[in-house]
């Protein structure tokens, strides 16, 4: 189980001048600082995928990133099974397997070399690892290409290889920033299926999309974040009754 | 850190552009600028000597010696004009059509009696832009003959020998040098090799710190990268010597390159003066080199991979990168002036210093009590850069611009 409670983050603005006209207007920017996140909180349960939804600049990418520990939030609190990982990163690092839309692989290692620099930051030995990587190749169907240089890869490959370099370690938490992007039908249906597969595994999911078809077909559990701040928390159901008719429409209503 | 190290290697070996800017290209290069210029100098001078030279004399009945021994020359050839001596503005014209090489000028006063006359002063014309041989080959007529005048003029005065000698050069300085061969040669291209090897090393490191920063920025691995749970310090410390580790070999494979081919390529009497030259640098020396080489290549690394890291894109980095080489230059070529010496303030200048010591080194005058200095400057300098370096790759503004 994963709680996150009144995350916040601002950062320094150092020249007023270059923020854009959308920026300017924005209620977050406070003098010198922009207050990216402000107040943000939800729980996604064992066994449970949670959608976090908002309009773009929202502060989506900012709170996963405070998630996976590459940002230290200002105030809050993250807990993983009851513990705060945020005083010790390095924990976080190790229960938390991260995926983004625009994350890249090495394209002068192969598929394999790429999961195993990983799973060796990790700490993991090499017999480990090989064992963990026969698992997953099973799983999403890498045998065929595994041991190519990454550079020829089609961006399904490549999003395969994500995927499989993100949970090399057995997280205990998946964090996914807006993994669909960009991505043709065929890449992005690996990404639902390994999504599910997950969640069979009792592993809780935290996915940040802009695509309410997949919300509808993977989530329990809807967050929606609106300039920095939680607009609405609940379960799937509650989140589709909030408005007629469809999930956009629900969507505006929760962040009207 | 080595596993970071170790990967980082592994994706460096395997691209082969950065390899063929590291490796191949200095190995290459230096054959074929040694090789050109000693093919096409040579060719330049073997053709220009060999070459029959035509003149016009004007005013050779004058000087019949002069006029004869110049005929009898078989690198001359003489093409007779009816130009008179004052009509200069047709001799230069004969010049410029290049129908001659030159025209040689007698005046009416000559004569071969030095006594009777004085001097005697004969006007050359020729194109003197371009490298030719007709000064040299006249020379060789004109000393000669006017040397036999002398001796001609002195016999008539009745001049003893020794004063001859004394009349023609009153007072000789004779030059002692306390320099040995090693010093002199040290002093001229000592200068030299830490300019290159400088450059070398920081060009050399430039690609791979290019690709270790900047690349993963660009490429979306650093995220992944920095939420590893490896600590940063580490992390930090595997890609610098990374980019260390390919600077020092970019320079060494170049440094070894010129040395191997440039023995091979200069024959005869410069191989002999290199072999003796490079022996006379004591194995000592060449460690003290490479010892001192280590806080300098660390200083570049970490500069480096500073700039790399804050950069959003490789062109971005590449930008930042360039203005080094020149910032780096300066401390060279002020240890390349005369008059400045391992001494004083200059032996705690990080970079200028070591440039110095290694000229000493060559020159075989190193005073080893200045390593003091220089170490203790170049190693804090290298550590303070890479404290900040690390202190860089944990501030999130520099990570996620």
């Amino acid at each position: 189980m994963i709680e996150i409670k009144q995350l916040a983050k601002k950062f320094k603005v150092d020249n007023p001048k270059k923020l854009s006209e959308q920026e300017k207007k924005d209620p977050r920017l406070k003098g010198r600082f922009f207050h990216s996140v402000q107040n943000v909180n939800f729980v996604c349960d064992t066994g449970q995928v949670l959608g976090l939804l908002g309009p773009n600049g929202a502060g989506k990418t900012t709170v996963l990133r405070m998630l996976s520990s590459a940002l230290k939030p200002d105030t809050g609190a993250i807990l993983i099974d009851g513990e705060d990982v945020l005083s010790n990163p390095l924990i976080a690092r190790q229960k938390i397997g991260f995926l983004s839309g625009s994350t890249g692989l090495y394209g002068r290692l192969s598929g394999r070399e790429n999961i195993e620099y990983f799973g060796r930051l990790h700490g993991m030995n090499k017999r480990t690892i090989a064992d963990k990587i026969e698992e997953l190749a099973e799983v999403l169907d890498l045998s065929s290409f595994l041991d190519r240089r990454c550079e020829n890869y089609s961006t399904g490959m490549k999003q395969r290889v994500s995927i499989a370099r993100a949970v090399v370690h057995t997280p205990k938490v998946v964090v996914l920033d807006e993994p669909t992007t960009g991505l043709d039908i065929m890449a992005t249906q690996t990404v639902i299926e390994f999504i599910r597969t997950l969640k069979q595994q009792q592993v809780p999911v935290i996915f940040s999309t802009h695509h309410l078809d997949e919300v509808s077909e993977l989530c329990d559990t809807v967050s929606v974040i609106d300039e920095g701040k939680t607009k609405y928390n609940g379960d799937l159901h509650s989140f589709a009754a909030l408005a007629d008719g469809s999930l956009h429409q629900s969507f505006l209503t929760s962040i009207e | 850190m080595w596993l970071v190290f170790q990967k980082e290697i592994k994706e460096l070996l395997r691209d082969r552009k950065t390899l063929f800017f590291m490796i191949a290209l200095p190995l290459l290069l230096f054959p074929l600028i040694f090789g050109g210029v000693a093919y096409f100098s040579g060719k330049a001078i073997e053709k220009a000597q060999n070459k029959v030279l035509t003149y016009t004399i004007i005013g050779a009945e004058f000087a019949p010696t002069l006029a004869g021994k110049l005929s009898q020359a078989d690198d001359l050839s003489l093409n007779t004009s009816a130009l008179e001596a004052d009509d200069v503005a047709g001799i230069k014209a004969l010049v410029k059509s290049e129908s001659v090489d030159f025209v040689l000028v007698i005046p009416n006063t000559y004569s071969d009696s030095v006594l009777k006359v004085g001097q005697n002063v004969l006007t050359l014309y020729l194109n003197d832009a371009g490298l030719n041989m007709v000064q040299r080959r006249l020379n060789n007529i004109v000393d000669n003959l006017s040397e036999s005048n002398r001796d001609q003029a002195f016999i008539e005065l009745g001049i003893a020998e020794d004063i001859q000698k004394g009349l023609i050069e009153p007072i000789v300085i004779d030059k002692v040098s306390t320099a040995d061969k090693r010093e002199s040669i040290g002093e001229k291209i000592g200068g030299l090799i830490p300019y290159m090897v400088f450059i070398l090393c920081l060009q050399g490191a430039m690609l791979p710190a290019t690709d270790i920063g900047a690349g993963e920025k660009e490429r979306g691995t650093l995220e992944t990268l920095l939420i590893s749970p490896i600590p940063r310090n580490q992390l930090v410390m595997g890609k610098f010597l990374t980019i260390a580790f390919a600077g020092v070999t970019s320079a060494m494979v170049t440094v070894a390159s010129l040395f191997v081919w440039g023995v091979m390529l200069s024959q005869g009497m410069a191989v002999e003066l290199i072999t003796e030259f490079m022996g006379a640098i004591s194995a000592l020396d060449f460690v003290l080199m490479f010892a001192m080489l280590i806080p300098v290549v660390a200083i570049f690394s970490a500069v480096l991979l500073s700039l790399s890291i804050y950069a959003k894109s490789f062109k971005e980095a590449q930008g930042y990168m360039t203005p080094l080489v020149f910032i780096v230059l300066i401390p060279i070529i002020l240890a390349m002036l005369p008059g400045i010496k391992l001494e004083g303030i200059y032996a705690w200048i990080p970079l200028m210093n070591v440039a110095l010591a290694i000229k000493e080194l060559i020159k075989g005058t190193m005073d080893y009590m200045a390593l003091i200095p220089i170490f203790l400057s170049t190693t804090a300098i290298a550590g303070l850069l890479l404290a900040f370096c690390i202190q860089w790759f944990n501030r999130e503004k520099v990570l996620f611009r």
